[in-house]
């Protein structure tokens, strides 16, 4: 077997909009080890969730895959396919969807539909994938709302989703997920819209579940906190690209990107009040229409080096074993020119 | 926190805030909400209080009843303003309130929906100084320009409309337009959780600049207890419509009396992966505050809960000095601190 679930190679989606072309994604690779969890950490618009939605060939025009490939090594039916050679409407991308590879998101309220009931929500699912009675879906489901620690999961799957709490919808999105057992669960800021000890709980349940039933992660998210809890690997985005890629602890404890450095210098540490100002990072995110050239965090980089990152683009380079950085003050940063 | 008018600007007592609840065809009423229930606390001249607590805890309406947005069911709101001497809220008359509202202002959450986009920064940040007919014509204009100046926008960009800036830039104009009136007192309700992580710090730094500069109490309100941490003074935790627990931030964060509080502080997700967590396990979801568990609210979810919990309601005792919670073990309990999980 492949040691990798799903690897990600020099992946593009570009959005061909009015007003030009914007490039979400910008070529990126990444892989996610079977079992492992990996974290993809940016801010909005640096292309995390489009890189989620390029997996399952769920990017909507005038979204689309321009580069690259999406490699998944699956069950026997899609071995090694690319799944960006699949035509997305075909009967083998449905076989992955859901099946394969699931994706839960942000605003649970809005992934349900409110005029169904919950279970017949989380049917639907089986009944698609997998050959069994109604009755059987119906105990599989009851089932999967009793894994996911789901309060009196009976009473539940007769209800509609505005009779639960965030955190219940959260669990239902979730079971409706894994009800196929897939092998790689796409959690795109599945707990942003939570309270912080719903937070907690939801966050120790994919855990719980992810080590009963061996699947794999990719985590989306924009909190380091909550990206230092769940990864093994993490790649850090910035406007399309990834611009660091490292294990969670090498991560931390040798930040190598001024972008990465930055970010974990300017959100406040609980319990170390210091008094005193934060250290910010100045400017803003540019518009991903106006993407700055060479570098596209030069702008607002501390260490920006003049005639050379605003000239130059960087490009993904190992520092340390399992430990790369797209940055010229590490290495020569493999630049091309003028790009 | 003693109440000598000198040393406070903003004196909540027993402020309560229900909403009746109303079923049947000729919706009559059959309950109460209790969103705000029966709060107290004060804040000293430039110093910030933090409120915290989950969705649904009454924060914002307990905001909004304080700024009389909505009429208190009961309680006392003393602002001592620095022109008007100490005022009720809760009890002003109309003319009253428009006085005393030039002095306390207020911050959003949303940028984007707390700017009106038909209007310019022009008419949005100068609109207080219309009202309070203190500027007109050029002096207008060189107030406002002022004003995007010192948050950090440029005041060539008044003539533009709300739509043409980022998350982090609408923040500035809505901080503007709260101190065109040079207020003594600003509610600040999650005014960082919309913005992105680079640029939140921005703004709770101009949030801290402008308290330093023009001498502001803050009322903070925000569900992050990092940020809250960090910005404030005092922090009280809201449970269900009531504070729990209020003391000094250090005292809260490392030595909590209420076991929400543990709670909340063990459900932070910390950024550091060497951390590894003891949580405290905490049950259930919040409940549905027209319908509260009897006894301390919090009982059906607390780890220590025992008999009386379920029974009697805990009042609010002062600890140790400066230092409320209210838990009915609260002087026997050994809790962890934010650093002991």
């Amino acid at each position: 077997m492949h040691p990798n679930l799903l690897e990600i190679t020099d992946l593009k989606t570009h959005f061909f909009t009015e007003q030009g072309v914007v490039p979400a994604v910008d070529g990126v690779s990444l892989q996610v080890k079977r079992g492992g969890t990996l974290g993809v950490l940016g801010e909005s618009g640096c292309g995390k969730s489009v890189t989620g939605f390029s997996i399952l060939r769920l990017v909507r025009p005038p979204g689309r895959i321009v580069g690259g490939a999406i490699r998944y090594y699956g069950r026997e039916t899609v071995n090694g396919e690319d799944l960006t050679a699949l035509d997305a409407r075909s009967e083998a991308l449905r076989q992955v969807r859901g099946a394969e590879i699931a994706m839960i998101f942000q605003e649970p309220m809005t992934s349900l539909d409110p005029l169904f009931t919950v279970g017949n929500q989380i049917m639907e699912a089986i009944l698609y994938h997998q050959d069994v009675s109604k009755a059987e879906a119906r105990k599989i489901a009851l089932e999967m709302l009793d894994k996911v620690r789901m309060p009196q999961p009976a009473d539940v799957i007769k209800q509609y989703p505005h009779q639960l709490s965030g955190g219940m919808r959260q669990r239902v999105m979730i079971a409706m997920a894994l009800s196929c057992e897939p092998q790689l669960l796409i959690a795109d800021e599945p707990t942003t819209a939570l309270d912080v000890t719903t937070e907690a709980q939801i966050l120790e349940l994919m855990r719980e579940l992810q080590d009963e039933l061996g699947m794999a992660i990719m985590f989306i998210t924009h909190d380091l906190g909550v990206i230092a809890e769940m990864a093994e690997e993490v790649a850090v985005m910035y406007l399309g690209k990834v611009v660091e890629q490292s294990d969670i602890q090498s991560l931390f404890t040798d930040p190598q990107h001024p972008y990465t450095r930055a970010l974990m210098q300017s959100i406040p540490k609980v319990g170390q009040k210091a008094a005193g100002r934060l250290e910010a990072i100045r400017g803003m995110v540019p518009s991903p229409r106006d993407i700055p050239s060479g570098c596209p965090f030069h702008p607002r980089c501390a260490s920006f080096i003049a005639d050379l990152c605003n000239v130059k683009t960087p490009r993904l380079q190992e520092t340390k074993p399992g430990h790369a950085v797209s940055c010229f003050l590490y290495n020569d940063g493999g630049g091309i020119n003028g790009v | 926190m003693a109440s000598d008018a000198t040393n406070i600007v903003l004196e909540v007592q027993n402020l309560k805030k229900y909403f009746p609840v109303s079923a049947g065809l000729l919706r009559r009423e059959v309950g109460q909400v209790k969103a705000v229930d029966g709060i107290s606390f004060s804040i000293p001249p430039r110093m910030t209080l933090g409120l915290v607590g989950e969705s649904g805890c009454g924060k914002t309406t307990a905001a909004h009843t304080i700024m009389r947005g909505l009429e208190p069911t009961g309680g006392k709101v003393i602002f001592h303003d620095r022109q008007l001497g100490a005022i009720d809220l809760a009890t002003a008359d109309k003319e009253a309130l428009f006085q005393v509202r030039r002095n306390m202002q207020m911050v959003f959450q949303d940028p984007q929906s707390s700017l009106n986009p038909r209007m310019t920064l022009l008419d949005i940040i100068g609109e207080p100084l219309v009202i309070y007919k203190i500027a007109k014509g050029q002096e207008l204009i060189d107030r406002v320009a002022q004003l995007l100046k010192r948050v950090g926008l440029r005041p060539e960009y008044m003539r533009r409309f709300p739509h043409a800036f980022s998350g982090g830039q609408r923040q500035r104009i809505g901080i503007a337009r709260a101190l065109a009136l040079n207020p003594q007192f600003i509610v600040a309700d999650e005014p960082t959780s919309a913005l992105d992580v680079s640029i939140q710090a921005q703004t709770l730094n101009l949030l801290q600049d402008l308290q330093d500069e023009f001498s502001l109490s803050y009322l903070f309100i925000a569900h992050d207890l990092s940020v809250v941490e960090h910005i404030s003074d005092f922090v009280a935790v809201m449970y269900v419509g009531k504070i729990v627990e209020r003391a000094d931030t250090h005292r809260l964060y490392h030595f909590p009396k209420h076991p929400y509080t543990e709670a909340l502080l063990s459900s932070i997700p910390r950024p550091d992966p060497a951390i590894q967590k003891k949580r405290v396990a905490i049950r259930g979801e919040l409940p549905n505050p027209a319908d509260p568990p009897k006894g301390c609210y919090f009982h059906p979810r607390c780890p220590y809960a025992e008999a009386i919990c379920a029974e009697e309601e805990p009042q609010l005792q002062e600890v140790e000095p400066g230092h409320v919670a209210a838990c009915h073990f609260a002087d026997q309990l050994t809790l962890r601190g934010v650093n002991e999980f």
